[in-house]
């Protein structure tokens, strides 16, 4: 609570490593869908990429939040 | 196809969301805004709308109302990834919406549609977990109040109890809340007097002197030896053959017992508590206990209620069988309300046992879809009808035919709960015979 008080930006922070996790988590979900369904290697490997780039967006936002309790 | 309409303006998220639900056979459509979605409602009927709560131009709740106002109310899944949103809409409780967060899996997006399909079978509240008597009773009711009191004085006592019940109704679970209420810290020591043969039941209860007999490689203490500073429970007590029943009046009366092929006493000291299924009246009339011993054992007798007496308590019942069954298998199937109706409208001729056996059966045949147990066509056990014909039989020579034919004829109406077609079928006449008897019965 206390760094929340100091930190007011925090929340927001927070809410934006939340988005890049989730799109984590549905291209995921789709990669097991396509596997199910035979799907494409090219929409596999799109999905794939688009996992390791909302990882990048993570761990960015992650970094984010990591300076400002720094402040 | 069901038409599901996805509002968020988070486009990569709308994307992958569209792919899944179009692989799991919905037709999608897609707004980035509110107005955009406000067109496609004008146009179009969706059964579904996922809806993001924070929208460019105003909040997801808009078009909430917006919906309220169409002939067809789509049902709402809102999308949230606050805490704090998440609390709000839950406080709002409104009928046809409810909300998944993020991050969101395949299955969220499943459960919120399927829980539609099955939102009509209301699910039987979860009350607070059944609480436990003494550790292992339970139910509410009022025979069962009466019970657990009469457990509680007779328990710190000394006395013999004899436990009187039909078949099922958890005797030897009845004699375990004694053992517990009883504070005796030795374990309860019991045996089923029905299972043993007429040979061994001596060897069973007073145990045997090596060499005893063909077979008694080594000695052996009975029962009573076993249980001796304990209790000591003795089911199907009616079943002992009667002329073994002298020894244990021995017993019962000097605390003292012979083991077989020993000449030495030996000292006993246990307390009682016996079980039958059978009446006091079946067991005076038919000479099955000796006077006796009847006294010795039943200075304090407890009738322990059928469930057909306690109907109240078949709810916690069957929700604690299926916590159990649940808790096994880490599964989470409910009973619905009306699954809890129907089962309070049987007797229940086995009584608990009987229960247990149908909500496991039930729980096997359970519907993984709407998460609920499935219940037999026919709750009727093989036995019941039989047992029923048994209850009320009072069958006795020089009894007109006519009596014994009135009797059958009420027995399988009220099996049937009054319905005449069905009863005359059971009976194999026709209904019209069935009414001409009604009639010259006086309707029964």
């Amino acid at each position: 609570m206390q760094n929340k008080d100091k930190h007011p930006d925090l929340n927001k922070k927070v809410h934006d490593a939340r988005t890049p996790l989730n799109q984590i988590s549905m291209q995921a979900e789709l990669i097991k869908i396509l596997i199910e369904s035979n799907g494409s290697a090219e929409k596999l490997t799109e999905a794939a990429q688009k996992i390791i780039d909302n990882c990048q967006k993570c761990s960015h936002s992650l970094q984010q939040i990591s300076e400002a309790l720094r402040q | 196809m069901i038409k599901v309409l996805i509002v968020d303006d988070d486009i990569e998220f709308t994307e992958v969301a569209s792919q899944i639900l179009e692989f799991l056979d919905y037709d999608v459509c897609v707004s980035n805004s509110l107005q955009e979605a406000k067109k496609c409602l004008e146009v179009e009927f969706f059964n579904h709308i996922f809806l993001d709560f924070m929208l460019p131009d105003g909040s997801g709740l808009h078009l909430i109302e917006h919906t309220n106002k169409l002939q067809h109310k789509p049902n709402i899944t809102l999308i949230t990834g606050h805490p704090l949103i998440k609390s709000i809409i839950a406080d709002l409780s409104l009928p046809n919406i409810d909300y998944i967060t993020k991050p969101i899996e395949r299955e969220d997006f499943e459960k919120a549609l399927n829980k539609r399909k099955v939102s009509k079978t209301k699910v039987a509240k979860q009350d607070n977990k059944p609480q436990k008597h003494f550790d292992c009773l339970i139910g509410e009711s009022e025979p069962m109040q009466t019970l657990y009191q009469m457990i509680n004085r007779v328990a710190k006592t000394n006395a013999n109890v004899l436990l009187i019940g039909e078949s099922g109704v958890g005797k030897e679970v009845v004699a375990q809340a004694i053992h517990t209420a009883s504070g005796i810290k030795k374990q309860l020591v019991a045996t089923n007097c029905g299972a043993l043969s007429k040979e061994l039941i001596a060897s069973e209860l007073f145990g045997h002197e090596k060499g005893a007999f063909t077979g008694a490689v080594a000695s052996k203490k009975g029962v009573f030896e076993q249980a001796n500073e304990g209790i000591l429970f003795l089911d199907e007590i009616t079943e002992m053959p009667i002329d073994m029943q002298p020894n244990l009046l021995r017993v019962l009366e000097n605390k003292t017992l012979v083991p077989l092929g020993s000449t030495k006493e030996v000292k006993v000291n246990c307390r009682v508590i016996s079980a039958t299924n059978r009446t006091v009246s079946e067991i005076a009339e038919n000479n099955i206990l000796r006077e006796d011993i009847y006294f010795r054992l039943a200075v304090f007798p407890i009738e322990i209620p059928p469930l057909r007496e306690r109907k109240s308590d078949i709810a916690a019942l069957v929700r604690y069988f299926l916590d159990r069954l649940n808790e096994e298998s880490g599964q989470n199937i409910q009973v619905s309300e009306e699954q809890l109706a129907r089962l309070q409208t049987y007797d229940w001729p086995g009584n608990v046992r009987e229960l247990k056996h149908v909500i496991h059966r039930a729980f096997i045949m359970a519907d993984l879809d709407k998460q609920l147990i499935v219940l037999p066509k026919n709750l009727q056990s093989p036995f019941s009808h039989q047992k029923n014909l048994l209850l009320n039989k009072n069958l006795s020579a020089g009894q007109t035919i006519e009596d014994v034919e009135k009797e059958l004829i009420k027995v399988t109406l009220s099996e049937v709960d009054g319905n005449k077609t069905l009863a005359a079928e059971m009976l194999g006449i026709s209904t019209k015979t069935l009414y001409n008897r009604l009639n010259a019965y006086g309707e029964l």
